[in-house]
């Protein structure tokens, strides 16, 4: 959530290669891949992978739930960073297709988006001055 | 009510650790772009395998296609497997390019793998989006460019999963596979 407009200096460090397996949660999935890889603030460089269903918001809180197997990850963009208290957060957005072929976008809600067959995600830590 | 999340029973046994990861380094980033009447996948794997480069993350920036056939996934009911991809859907151009990821890696012949999402709008502006199968995506007049950051140390490499039947990418240690990958 941005409360105030921040500009933050840093360089980009390594470059983590990351499969979460089925049934892993996307954005929890890759909270904790970034915390057991030792990366406290991380961007997503390129991810593709599918989702058993998908969930997204957009608007004033509206959820779109997508009914897969096998919602297609199209694109993914987004960050990991630690929260107030320390946690690790991650903020994705993207877009998907479902078996139907249509497209949707949004961001990706906590908890509701199940890795389907696999994630290949490639995420390149930022390390702030 | 609110629909429980369902999780999916893999056709085979579960695998561990369900998160896999190993670190690298970005060795070059380089902006590619890509000539009229080439295929797509094929020719960014073959530009970047004439300078070495087989391991990467892509983002395609921008690029217009002259057809295409694409793939979304559907449920397998065979048992096989969760999903599966359905039959491709082609389109005729322009299509416009309007983002795509794709992970450069190995297959398990050792040879060069783009495996590669995205999305795009048909001639009348529809949105589509899905798997790039290689071989299926003509550039169209207006070109294409792609994004890469190439690896050091750490990519992917194609290898079997017991789990989902699938032979799929997997993080590897470029310099020394068998002891460094990260245990989650």
């Amino acid at each position: 959530m941005i409360d105030r407009v921040a500009l933050e200096r840093g360089q980009m460090g390594q470059m983590v290669t990351i499969r979460l397996r089925p049934n892993e949660d996307l954005v929890e999935g890759i909270e904790l891949a970034c915390r057991e890889a030792g990366i406290s603030h991380g961007i997503v460089r390129s991810a593709v992978g599918s989702l058993v269903d998908a969930c997204l918001t957009y608007g004033d809180g509206i959820q779109k739930r997508v009914q897969g197997p096998g919602v297609e990850i199209l694109t993914l963009s987004g960050e990991v960073r630690p929260d107030g208290k320390g946690n690790l957060r991650a903020d994705l957005s993207g877009t998907i297709s479902n078996p139907a072929a249509e497209v949707y976008g949004g961001r990706f809600q906590r908890g509701e988006n199940p890795i389907c067959i696999t994630l290949e995600l490639a995420l390149q830590e930022w390390v702030p001055e | 009510m609110r629909q429980p999340i369902r999780h999916l029973r893999q056709p085979g046994p579960t695998q561990y650790p369900r998160r896999l990861s190993a670190s690298g380094a970005v060795a070059a980033d380089l902006r590619l772009v890509l000539a009229p009447g080439s295929d797509l996948l094929s020719e960014i794997v073959e530009r970047l395998g004439a300078i070495e480069i087989r391991h990467g993350a892509i983002t395609i920036l921008s690029g217009t296609l002259d057809e295409l056939s694409y793939l979304t996934g559907q449920p397998d009911h065979s048992g096989h497997r969760v999903a599966t991809y359905g039959a491709p859907t082609k389109l005729i151009g322009p299509v416009t390019l309007l983002g795509g990821n794709g992970i450069l890696g190995l297959d398990q012949q050792g040879q060069a793998l783009l495996h590669c999402h995205a999305i795009f709008a048909d001639a009348k502006g529809r949105l589509h989006g899905g798997h790039l199968p290689p071989g299926a995506c003509r550039i169209g007049s207006g070109g294409a460019v792609a994004l890469v950051s190439a690896f050091d140390g750490a990519g992917f490499v194609v290898k079997p999963d017991p789990e989902t039947n699938f032979s799929i990418f997997h993080p590897h240690l470029l310099s020394n596979p068998e002891t460094k990958e990260s245990i989650s």
